[in-house]
């Protein structure tokens, strides 16, 4: 590894400013989890030049409930929103997609922010460069996808374009069914996007000088239905082929609303909204869930090793809507 | 059965367990030498390449680097089984192999010197498949071996080593046969046995003409030899033994990355110590072999196999060390495993442009066993048979025999392993959950689990010689001199354990020399579980005629018959008079008593596994959860019940039962690079997911062994993928086509998902 400075934000403006001076080729820190090991394979093209430690920064690790929303800090660990009271009663999904990442270590170091940031997990964009050299892609700014004619069992179902990698992020895919928003902050002022839209093929929303700085998930007065499901080859130490989480509020037996979103089959997490919008009115039972999970896969175009996905993203949101276990 | 022993079959602390845990133990990673260099290795980034030029101007430029080397500044050596590969060539033939090495003051200055190479290749074609690299028009690796099958054969095992099983009359055979099943199956998924310790070695070259090789690996004497092959006479080598942590057989390829280090102490007057990274250990070190069977197959319905035909095809990667070697063990554990009289079986090692395959537990065996196994499952399902029963009824029994590595043919006489195969399966409950082929043995939902068994054994348990020395010093305490390491087996606390067993010795007071190749005699070390009965046996015999001189020396001083004399705890008494002691120093006086042992290769024993396997299948998801694990054997006397339990765990790992449900290794198939050389990507099976394991250990003794015991070790992971497979097949009630058991290959096998590629498996 070649030498780095190393730099200790102090405040969000500084870490901003930081950002704006050195460009691209400065990365930020916060638990680390992801970017020592894209720093040690050393596969990126421009190696940064600096990184921004964020934990340095204090007063940005909370989970906040007021009226209207629940306000997580980017740098609450993992952990934390695993064992947050708060979390656990009225937003558990997040607290199982943030359960079932890693291993305890990593959840005691990794923090919702850096969850979200996390660069993308393709075998051939994360092929280690002291193994005969990183393999160049679009992702990378030269040339197509490697994945597209060559073992793409972990790729894209939907929404590929130019990089076909699937978003790593668990706590996303909640955050999605959640209708959260991220607030990003730059050196000029603050922005807030919805975490579906935070998400691109080649990149995330966020500008050079920009970084999270917090999640907002708005609260409801009705209690809801919630149920987050991954699937994995293992259980720890894994990321998903395929996730689901689910938001679902009923009158009665009647759904009247829901929210389910998919996660690692697309490059961001996929609202199924026309699924969504097939419950409303009706029972959930096995014959809605079936259709309603029908419907969140009919926009899949699975590449040539996997269709299986299609196949276990569909059975998944069937057993997320049934308050079936993985 | 530890009852008419005070060491043996009793659980003792391991003599190395303290500094275990307290990290104090000094892997190959911990030594510090005076002036020690670090060694890194440059890594092709073609599958198939000729190296036109190396410009080292920029590396060695760079402060704190020591040497850089290519393959034109090292001398012609060439390892693998026919010598055929250089330690640096001018050809490189897989994406990681080493084009150049740098040695520096650092591992980090050398890292980054590697990125100041720069090199002109010529790129060439690759072969990736056994199928293109068995095609008339394809690239050719080596010109030694052409139409790139290697030279088949075991130069060190005599003319007639096992090339192939050819015996009988099988067309004779196939016309006694009930039913025949012909078909092809394929173990192509290459695991990779992921010992916890990294490959490495610290090379020293001293002038004229001194080699010193520190070696990690189950066994280090033998490196000697292998070097010694390598670059001829005239060099004075040496070998010291290094705890290790971990080999699985892996490590026994060490002879390239030994000799990188020592050329580069060549180039640079000091000593170098070259470690592989977890990456470089996935992608560019030993691979189980990938093996592909179209056989045909006969039986008679009362389980009687007729005849047994077809080709064997084993995938090596980009050179052979040991594989002809694994091909035929593998022949021979195939005829302990199935009897039969007639046998048409042709092997033959491919080589393709991938990281190579080599030494793995299993041995050839294991790789054998899981691409025959679902055929000859095919023709039991025909004659309606079961598989226990099968697989008892046709294990080697005493009288049996069968052509070993050697091409020579042994009579059995070990112990009848259908004892042991009948309380496994009642452990198990075989009889209950067995529901016929392709039937689950119970349905949940969308769950179904599914049983299967196999089994295997080895006739290694006596291969190689082995000497030892054992010296007891007047002061009442033993010594042995053996060249035997702590690869993490507990097995050098086994041979203490034996001594003091013999001598009636406190175990403390038996301690055992530094492993080093100038100081002991030969021993082959561990592999093929033979550590107990050959290595053991040769301990055992320095030790019993270490006891014999002293009794001598002692009976002399004492005017007695050494007959009537006995010793334990370092005194020496009449047999008659147990209460009159006396020290061996007042014995025998300022005397050592020097006693040496030696085991002679012995093929008429094998040993025995048996492993039921159940696993749970979500027909829905594709998802394959192992259930429960019973692996049962005989092992004629317990040494270590700790010890041995760990072994039999081991079943799961190191590429056994996992590699059935999900390790393996992806390859991409037009660049040849390894996708998935990282802890996370290659997924293994964390401790977090532990199936049930119970292990059935028989002890009906071995006559020839002073304590009756043979080993297991290294046949845990053997029978367990083959009975994976079969459970996770007999659960959904549809054959899985290949290894491992993935979603993708389950649901589609369900027709869940349309045919297509599936990757890593067969075809």
């Amino acid at each position: 590894m070649r030498s780095l400075t190393h730099l200790n934000a102090r405040s969000v403006g500084e870490a901003c400013a930081l950002l704006d001076e050195y460009g691209r080729r400065a990365r930020l820190n916060a638990g680390g989890t992801d970017l020592l090991s894209v720093l040690k394979r050393g596969f990126l093209p421009d190696r940064p030049e600096a990184i921004v430690n964020l934990k340095t920064i204090p007063g940005l690790a909370y989970v906040a409930a007021d009226e209207d929303s629940l306000r997580i800090g980017a740098l609450t660990t993992l952990v934390t929103l695993a064992k947050s009271e708060v979390v656990n009663e009225e937003f558990k999904v997040l607290a199982e997609a943030a359960r079932s990442v890693g291993t305890p270590q990593i959840r005691n170091a990794a923090t919702i922010g850096g969850n979200l940031c996390q660069d993308v997990r393709c075998w051939y964009y994360r092929y280690p460069h002291k193994l005969g050299g990183a393999m160049d892609c679009l992702r990378k700014g030269h040339g197509g996808c490697l994945a597209i004619k060559g073992d793409n069992r972990y790729h894209c179902i939907m929404n590929g374009k130019g990089c076909f990698a699937v978003c790593p992020s668990d706590t996303a895919v909640a955050l999605a069914a959640l209708d959260a928003r991220i607030k990003l902050a730059a050196p000029d002022g603050e922005r807030s996007i919805r975490v579906a839209d935070f998400f691109g093929p080649l990149r995330n929303a966020l500008d050079a000088n920009e970084m999270v700085t917090e999640i907002e998930i708005p609260r409801t007065a009705r209690p809801s239905t919630q149920t987050f499901l991954k699937y994995t080859t293992r259980k720890p130490v894994d990321f998903a082929i395929a996730s689901v989480a689910s938001v679902v509020w009923k009158e009665g037996e009647r759904c009247i609303d829901a929210r389910i979103a998919l996660g690692a089959v697309s490059p961001g997490p996929v609202r199924a909204t026309t699924a969504e919008a097939l419950l409303l009115g009706r029972r959930v039972d096995e014959e809605s869930a079936v259709e309603a999970a029908e419907e969140a896969l009919a926009g899949a175009r699975p590449l040539s090793m996997n269709e299986y996905k299609v196949h276990v993203a569909r059975v998944l949101v069937k057993r997320a809507l049934l308050e079936e276990a993985d | 059965m530890a009852g008419a022993y005070t060491y043996i079959g009793r659980s003792t602390p391991r003599e190395d367990a303290s500094r275990v845990v307290t990290g104090t133990v000094q892997f190959i990673d911990d030594i510090a030498l005076p002036g020690l260099l670090h060694g890194r290795v440059l890594r092709s980034p073609h599958a198939h390449a000729l190296v036109k030029a190396v410009d080292k101007t920029k590396a060695e430029a760079l402060v704190g680097v020591e040497a850089v080397l290519a393959w034109e500044d090292v001398p012609d050596w060439k390892g693998g089984m026919t010598n055929s590969t250089r330690v640096l060539d001018r050809k490189v033939r897989f994406v990681g192999d080493a084009v150049a090495i740098v040695a520096a003051t650092t591992r980090k200055t050398a890292a980054e010197a590697l990125d100041l190479i720069d090199v002109e290749y010529e790129i060439l074609p690759g072969v990736f498949t056994l199928d293109d690299a068995l095609d008339p028009g394809a690239p050719q690796l080596y010109e030694d071996y052409p139409g790139n099958v290697v030279t088949p054969g075991v130069p060190g095992w005599g003319p007639e080593s096992l090339k192939d099983l050819v015996t009988g009359d099988v067309d004779g055979g196939f016309r006694e046969a009930d039913v025949v099943a012909e078909g092809v199956f394929g173990c192509e998924n290459i695991p990779n046995p992921m010992p916890p310790e990294t490959p490495g070695a610290i090379g020293l070259w001293e002038e004229p003409n001194k080699i010193t090789v520190w070696v990690s690996d189950q066994a280090f004497y033998k490196h000697k030899g292998y070097l010694r092959r390598i670059v001829g006479s005239g060099f004075d080598i040496k070998t010291i033994g290094v705890p290790c942590g971990g080999s699985y057989g892996s490590k026994n390829m060490s002879w390239q990355l030994q000799l990188h280090a020592v050329l580069l102490s060549k180039a640079t007057g000091r000593p170098v110590k070259l470690v592989l990274s977890k990456e470089e250990q996935l992608a560019a070190f030993t691979l189980r072999p990938s093996s592909r069977m179209h056989v045909k197959v006969g039986l008679k319905r009362d389980g009687t196999v007729t005849a047994l035909s077809g080709r064997w095809l084993v995938e090596t990667g980009h050179y052979s060390q040991t594989t002809q070697a694994q091909v035929a063990v593998g022949l021979g554990e195939a005829q302990l495993a199935i009897r039969c009289a007639n046998w048409d079986l042709h092997p033959a090692i491919v080589c393709t442009n991938r990281n190579a395959s080599g030494m793995v537990r299993g041995f050839g065996g294991q790789e054998l066993k899981c691409s025959l196994t679902p055929i000859l499952s095919l023709a039991m399902e025909k004659a309606g048979l079961d598989p226990f029963e099968f697989f008892k009824k046709n294990y080697v029994k005493p009288g049996d025999g069968y052509f070993w590595r050697n091409g020579k043919w042994y009579v059995y006489r070990g112990v009848d392993y259908a004892a042991a195969m009948d309380e496994g399966a009642k452990r198990f409950g075989w009889a209950e959950k067995w529901k016929g082929w392709l039937n689950p043995s119970e349905v949940s939902g969308t769950k179904r689990r599914g049983v299967g068994v196999c089994v295997h054994g080895n006739a290694d348990i006596g291969e190689d010689p082995s000497e030892a020395y054992v010296r007891l010093d007047p002061d009442g305490t033993a010594t042995i001199h053996s060249a035997l390491v702590e690869h993490g087996t507990g097995q050098k606390t086994n041979i203490v354990k034996m001594v003091a067993e013999v001598l009636q010795l406190p175990l403390d007071r038996v301690s055992q020399l530094p492993t080093d190749s100038s100081n002991s005699p030969f021993e082959r070390g561990p592999g093929g579980s033979r550590g107990t009965y050959a290595t053991g046996s040769a301990v055992i015999a320095a030790a019993e005629d270490a006891r014999h001189k002293l009794l001598e020396s002692a009976a002399h001083a004492l005017g007695a018959d050494p007959a009537d004399l006995d010793t334990d705890s370092g005194m020496v008494f009449r047999k008659n008079e147990p209460s009159e002691r006396i020290s061996w120093e007042a014995a025998v006086g300022r005397r050592t008593c020097i006693g040496y042992g030696r085991f002679e290769e012995d093929f008429t024993l094998a040993n025995c596994m048996m492993t039921f396997v159940e696993v749970e299948v979500d027909t829905e998801t594709g998802h394959v959860t192992l259930i429960e694990v019973v692996n049962t054997t005989d092992v004629g006397q317990i040494i270590d019940p700790p010890g041995l339990e760990g072994q039999m765990n081991g079943c799961l790992g190191s590429g056994g039962i996992d590699s059935a449900l999900f390790e393996e290794t992806v390859l991409d198939s037009s660049t040849g690079r390894m996708l998935d050389s990282n802890m996370v990507d290659y997924r293994w099976r964390t401790f977090f997911e532990l199936p049930s394991v119970h292990n059935v250990v028989l002890e009906t003794p071995f006559a020839s062994h002073r304590f009756g015991a043979v080993g297991v070790g290294e046949v845990a992971t053997a029978p367990g993928p083959a009975a994976a497979l079969m459970a996770a097949s007999n659960a959904i009630g549809v054959w899985l086509d290949g290894y491992p058991a993935t979603p993708q290959r389950v649901l589609r096998a369900l027709g869940n998902v349309a045919p297509g590629r599936t990757g890593g498996g067969a075809t």
